[in-house]
Order: structure tokens, then sequence, then C-alpha cells
């Protein structure tokens, strides 16, 4: 079976397959955002021709987008410091209960997030109107925490549950109580985990559509939903576009790496290999 | 001082459990009375119970049924197409080939597009004539001038196809480690038996991740309509409905027409029929994750 053929056929076949249909969309929209107006639309397509920076020098000096790109940034960082103020507790209280009522949280943690998101644009559009958070970087901070912190708590609780429960006990047994247990040690132990969680509630934030687009409208509104304003019904100027498109993923590539164990979500922890 | 320690634990679950269910049960609450009420948001005034009837209009309005129709085969299609693609992905990658360790990370990319950057990508992709689609396609020496995304059919297959490049990459990951978790043993088995590598993915890889897809169906059939800004930015919903799933219908209805009590109705309906489907799933995923 070593040397089977099929296997490297195969195998070969099926990831070039997949790398054209998985990156031709992002690379075709690269090589747009590097084109000279020109360019545009040729055919024969110029792939990669004298590489031009105007689109992005255009779309830094749009004052809408860069206000939209500071959103962002300001929005998501909030909300993953947020988020974990109030998960990093709960999944670390939720990591040392009894397995029955430690399941019965985490289905209820869960569950919690089942319900669609387009269900609460409604009662909290309602509601941030009255109470003059509409168009406010707070009211999409406080909502994106909302999303986040179930999946936080899960991601938190699993890597928590890794922490060598005998060092724990010392630190207990030396008078500690469970906060400055779970500061001094736990915590530490567990970094690169948080990090990770960190990370994907960055990106969380950073692509989140519905909330922004239905509770800002200027003063707020977020990159996502920015790019639109590149999109008008008539004539979208695609080179803009296609650069607003590569600065919004840049930020997201450059985490991959760092979150590929992490990135399947809830269900690797044990589930699917059940 | 172990209910010292207990009541500690609590202490600490309990600010995060309690915002959560008040951030999620209240707004749904506010959701269903508002379903049963006739509200105008120009006149906040004039509010009055009306019972069923937003839920009786539902059974007369076919724009709701064609976008009952347009969900099903918008979650059906997609999650099919992504098992069926994410499995055959992950066999490929649990092969020890040249660069499968770079490949597996980059092949991640799309999963953490943005949802409107990917409808974006794709309607440039898609261009008629003069897209990357079009330069694809006259490299194989197809001449592809059509508008993909002006007819119906078409539509609707450009929907799925973003739909499947959003979700297959997330598939083969979790599929790659159900498979690797498939002991080597059972493989040399068969190979000692004179299975060739054909036979024993289809006779061991398969069946074995099997109970693991179940799972990832379920994942996937709750996020797959979470392409509603793919669908905004690339067709709206258009031509005709053609690709209105119930979710964009009633963000419309509540947004663009103002209609705020009937698009209660929608989104109850909508968010029954999603939890109830998955309900059972969840306290199994959990189960798993704690038993572990």
């Amino acid at each position: 079976m070593r040397h089977n053929l099929a296997r490297y056929v195969y195998g070969y076949a099926v990831c070039f397959a997949f790398a054209v249909f998985l990156f031709s969309p992002i690379l075709w929209t690269l090589s747009t955002s590097m084109k000279r107006p020109i360019e545009m639309f040729q055919w024969p397509p110029v792939i990669v021709g004298e590489p031009s920076g105007q689109h992005y020098a255009a779309i830094i000096a749009d004052k809408e987008f860069s206000s939209a790109l500071i959103n962002s940034i300001i929005v998501s960082m909030s909300t993953v410091v947020l988020t974990m103020t109030l998960s990093i507790p709960a999944a670390f209280g939720i990591s040392h209960l009894q397995k029955k009522a430690m399941r019965r949280l985490l289905t209820l943690v869960l569950l919690l997030r089942a319900a669609p998101g387009m269900i609460y644009i409604i009662p909290y559009f309602l509601l941030f109107r009255e109470i003059h958070l509409i168009d406010t970087r707070l009211g999409l901070i406080i909502i994106n925490t909302m999303f986040a912190t179930p999946l936080a708590i899960w991601y938190l609780s699993s890597f928590f549950d890794q922490v060598p429960r005998e060092v724990e006990e010392a630190a207990i047994m030396d008078g500690a109580s469970m906060v400055q247990t779970m500061v001094l040690i736990s915590i530490p132990v567990a970094r690169s985990g948080i990090a990770a969680t960190g990370i994907l509630i960055f990106i969380g934030s950073w692509n989140e559509f519905l909330f922004a687009l239905t509770l800002t409208r200027d003063e707020a509104k977020t990159a996502a939903v920015a790019i639109l304003n590149f999109m008008p019904f008539e004539g979208t100027d695609w080179g803009r576009a296609a650069a607003a498109c590569v600065l919004m993923l840049a930020p997201i590539v450059i985490f991959v790496p760092f979150i590929k164990k992490y990135m399947a979500g809830p269900t690797t922890i044990g589930a699917v290999k059940g | 001082m172990a209910s010292r320690r207990l009541n500690e634990r609590w202490a600490l679950i309990a600010p995060a459990i309690a915002m959560l269910c008040a951030a999620t049960f209240i707004p749904i609450a506010a959701v269903l009375v508002l379903s049963t009420l006739h509200y105008d948001i120009a006149f906040p005034d004039k509010i009055s119970f009306v019972g069923l009837d937003n839920f009786k209009r539902l059974i007369s309005d076919s724009r709701f049924l064609n976008s009952v129709a347009v969900t099903l085969v918008l979650v059906v299609i997609p999650v099919g197409l992504q098992l069926l693609c994410g499995l055959g992905l992950a066999i490929a990658l649990k092969e020890k080939l040249i660069a499968t360790r770079w490949m597996r990370a980059a092949f991640l990319l799309p999963s953490v597009v943005p949802p409107a950057v990917g409808g974006i990508l794709w309607k440039l992709f898609l261009i008629p004539g003069v897209g990357g689609l079009s330069y694809l396609a006259s490299l194989s020496g197809v001449h592809l001038q059509a508008d993909l995304l002006g007819s119906r059919a078409s539509a609707l297959a450009a929907v799925i196809l973003v739909s499947v490049w959003f979700g297959v990459p997330i598939v083969a990951l979790l599929l790659l480690s159900s498979l690797e978790s498939i002991p080597d043993d059972i493989y040399e088995a068969a190979s000692i038996d004179g299975a060739s590598w054909l036979q024993a993915q289809w006779c061991i890889s398969i069946p074995l991740v099997l109970p693991a897809m179940g799972t990832v169906a379920v994942f996937q059939a709750l996020e797959v309509l979470g392409i509603f800004p793919v669908i905004f930015v690339l067709t709206g919903g258009g031509p005709a409905g053609a690709t209105e799933p119930l979710n964009y219908y009633a963000f419309l209805t509540g947004f663009t027409y103002l209609d705020f009590d009937y698009s209660a109705a929608l989104l109850v309906v909508f968010t029954c029929t999603l939890v109830c489907a998955c309900f059972w799933s969840i306290r199994r995923i959990s189960a798993g994750r704690v038993g572990s």
C-alpha cells in the first residue's frame, strides 16, 4: 500500500483542484487591486502587471473608509477585552464543577448561541433606539460581546480542563482562594489557549456584518459594512473595492497559522472523534 | 471548606451566565410578543394585540412560501456538497504529500474571510465575460459570457457555490481530525489482506467517519444560513426572489419595509425550526465534550 500510485494521483489531483477553487477568487481580487485602470478589464486579463498602489492610496485617503477601519479595530479589540473579562472566570468555574452540572451548563451555553443572529436585530434595534446606543461603538461592542461569550466559554473551559489539577490543588492547600489560583496558576498555564480564543473573538467581531449593518449609520460604521460604499448600484469602482477587500483580509491572514488548531470550533473538542 | 469553594465557583460563573441569559432570552421573548402584536414603528403608541393574525398572513404569503423553499435548497444542497467535497479533501490531506502541512493551513483561509468581503470577491470573480471565472473557463477552452447572477437557476447555483467555498475548509478540517483518529493498524491489516488504497478508503475511512459527518452536518446546517451578507452583496435575494431565504426575507420585511411585527412572526417560525432541528444534537455534542 505504501507505494500505491493511486493515493498520490488522488492526493495531488484533489489538492490542486481545491487550491484553484479556494484561492482563485482571492488571488483574482489581489491582482485586481493592483491593476491600473487601463488594465482593469483588458482581455486577455493582465494577471500580474506592473503593480500600482493607486487604489490603496485612494481608499486610505477616503475619510469614510479609513474611519470605518478605525472603528473596526476599536470595536474588535474592546470586544475581545470585554468577552475575556466575562468568560475567563465563568469558564474556569465551569471547568471545576462536577461532570453533571458541567454538562448541563455547557449545553445551556451552546443553546444560547443556537438561535440565529437575525432574531436579535429587531429587539436590539428597538432597545438601542430608546437608550441612544444606535450608531455608537459601545452598542456594537455590547452586542458583539454577547455573541462571542458563549463560544469563548466553550473554548476556555476546555483549556482550563487541561491545566493539571495537582498544581491547582497545591495552591489551594497553601491557602490560595479560587480567584487567586485562577489568576496565578491556571491563566498562565492556559495562556496559549486563551490567546487563540482572543484571536478567534477578534476575527468574529472584525467580520461581523448583520449588527453593524442594522445598528450603525455613519459614526460607528465598521469596515465590514463600509466596504459596500465601493459598490454603489451602478458603476462599482472595482480597483478600490478589491483594494478594500485586501485590507480587510490582511489582519486575518496573519492570524490563521496561530489558530489553525482551534478553528474547527467546539466540535473538535471531543465530539467529532466519538 | 469544600462548600466554600463551591460557592466561589458559582460566584465566578454566575455573572456571565446571568448576563448571557438576560441578553438572549429577553430579546427572544420580545420577538415572540411582537409577533402577536400590531406594531407600526411610525406610530409606536398604537399597539394592539392581534393574536395569531401575523402567522395567518404567512399561509397566504407566496413570497414566504418561496423563501421557505429557497431556505431548504440553501441548507440541504450546500451542506451535502460541503460534506462530500470536505471528505474528498480530508482524505487527500491525510496523505503525507509534499507541502500538506502548508496546504492544511492555507486551505482554511476562506473560512475566516469576512462574509461581506467574500460576496465582493465572488461578485468580482463572476463579472460576465471579463471576470476570473471567464478567464479560467477560457484556459480550458470554454467561452463563457453569460451573466450567472442574471438568471434564477444560475444565481442560485452561484450562491450555493459561494456557500460551499466558505464551508468546505472547516468541514475538511473536522473530518480530517476524525480520519486521523482511526488507528493505523486497521489500514495495515487491510493492506496485508491485499486491499488497495482505494479499497481501504472506501471500506475503512468512509464508514468510520460517517458518525462524525452527522455531527458536522448539524453544525453546518446552523452555520450555512450565515451567508446572509453574501446574498446581500451578490444577488440581493434576486432575481425575482430566487436566492431569498427566510432570514433574508425577514430582514427586508423588518428593515426595508419597516413591517416589524410581521418580520417578528417570520423570525419566530425560522428560529423555532432551526432550534428544534438541532436541539438533540447540541445535547449529544456537550455530552461528548464532557465525557472525553
